[in-house]
């Protein structure tokens, strides 16, 4: 048993396996304090995550964990977007794609190509809607394959939605891409109250950061105007 | 007709959504999107069952169109709801 601090909350993880507990290395909190809330999930839960791949217990438990924490998480106005975030200049820019489309890729060029860039969390980070409308991320300790991440928050500056492209564009997203797009990525889950809840969330999102569409290849012109146009983005919230 | 009561609907931004919740969300892996008109028609199913001639004269009332009109975006949606299989 060991307690975190997430996205500014305090959550102690009941865990029976030690991978967890590395993983979240950057994010233990050794002062004594009471957790905001307790997760710990079961051996059946456990058994049945492996039951999907070829996975250790450990990591099984922690894919669990994340997950209870991010159902707990909806009532502070936290929620997971899967996503690839960069923080420049104190700013934080997201990334997402369908699996496979090319975030680290993409996510490598601006490492590249855009000075002050670092990677805020590659794969798994927490927003939080914020009282003015806006968006804050938050590093996790869940941060993907290339185990990109740090334990940092910054405010969104705005959102991209990838695709390959022969040459490299970037659009305004219509309302209506934003929405289908969004309802691929978020995971809506639990009953009725929760799924309402979740709704309600989506709403506040998509008026909360301008959204984009960025056809790209592999090129550094590719992380180069996708940062130009997004660090002058403005958003006229009403 | 009537709309399975295991959907949620809500408006996100501008556009309806409806998810499916509970049991129904196990087999049902989608989500429907909606226009007004739709939305509409779907919160009259929601609540008992109607008939399509109910749901035009519905229609009537709310908007200013024809009944030829109203008619017709009725049978459009009832069959594309049919279709999705959102119907109790």
């Amino acid at each position: 048993m060991f307690i975190i601090r997430l996205a500014e909350l305090y959550i102690c993880i009941e865990n029976k396996y030690p991978f967890i507990e590395r993983q979240c290395q950057n994010f233990l909190c050794h002062d004594c304090v009471t957790p905001d809330f307790s997760v710990s999930v079961s051996d059946a839960q456990i058994r049945e995550e492996q039951t999907l791949g070829d996975f250790s217990a450990g990591y099984c438990e922690s894919i669990c964990i994340y997950r209870a924490i991010c159902e707990k998480m909806a009532k502070y106005h936290i929620f997971l977007l899967h996503s690839s975030v960069i923080e420049v200049d104190g700013y934080a820019y997201a990334f997402t794609a369908k699996s496979g489309v090319g975030k680290s890729t993409h996510t490598a060029l601006w490492l590249k190509n855009i000075p002050n860039a670092r990677v805020l969390n590659g794969d798994k980070p927490l927003y939080r809607l914020e009282s003015d409308g806006s968006l804050t991320v938050f590093g996790t300790p869940w941060n993907g394959k290339e185990n990109w991440g740090e334990n940092i928050s910054a405010p969104l500056r705005a959102i991209c939605f990838i695709e390959r492209g022969a040459v490299n564009s970037i659009r305004p997203a219509t309302e209506l891409e934003t929405v289908t797009r969004l309802m691929h990525q978020l995971y809506l889950r639990g009953d009725r109250a929760a799924i309402d809840r979740q709704l309600a969330l989506m709403d506040a999102l998509v008026r909360a950061v301008p959204y984009y569409v960025l056809a790209c290849n592999i090129s550094d012109e590719a992380a180069m105007i996708a940062f130009d146009t997004m660090k002058n983005s403005k958003l006229e919230r009403n | 007709m009537r709309i399975n009561p295991d959907f949620t609907i809500q408006k996100v931004g501008s556009i309806w959504v409806a998810v499916p919740v509970g049991e129904t969300s196990k087999h049902f892996h989608a989500m429907l999107q909606l226009n007004e008109t739709g939305a509409f028609l779907w919160n009259l199913m929601s609540k008992k069952d109607v008939s399509e001639a109910a749901l035009v004269d519905a229609l009537l009332e709310e908007y200013d169109v024809t009944r030829e009109i109203a008619e017709r975006d009725v049978a459009r949606i009832v069959a594309s709801l049919a279709a999705c299989g959102v119907f109790a």
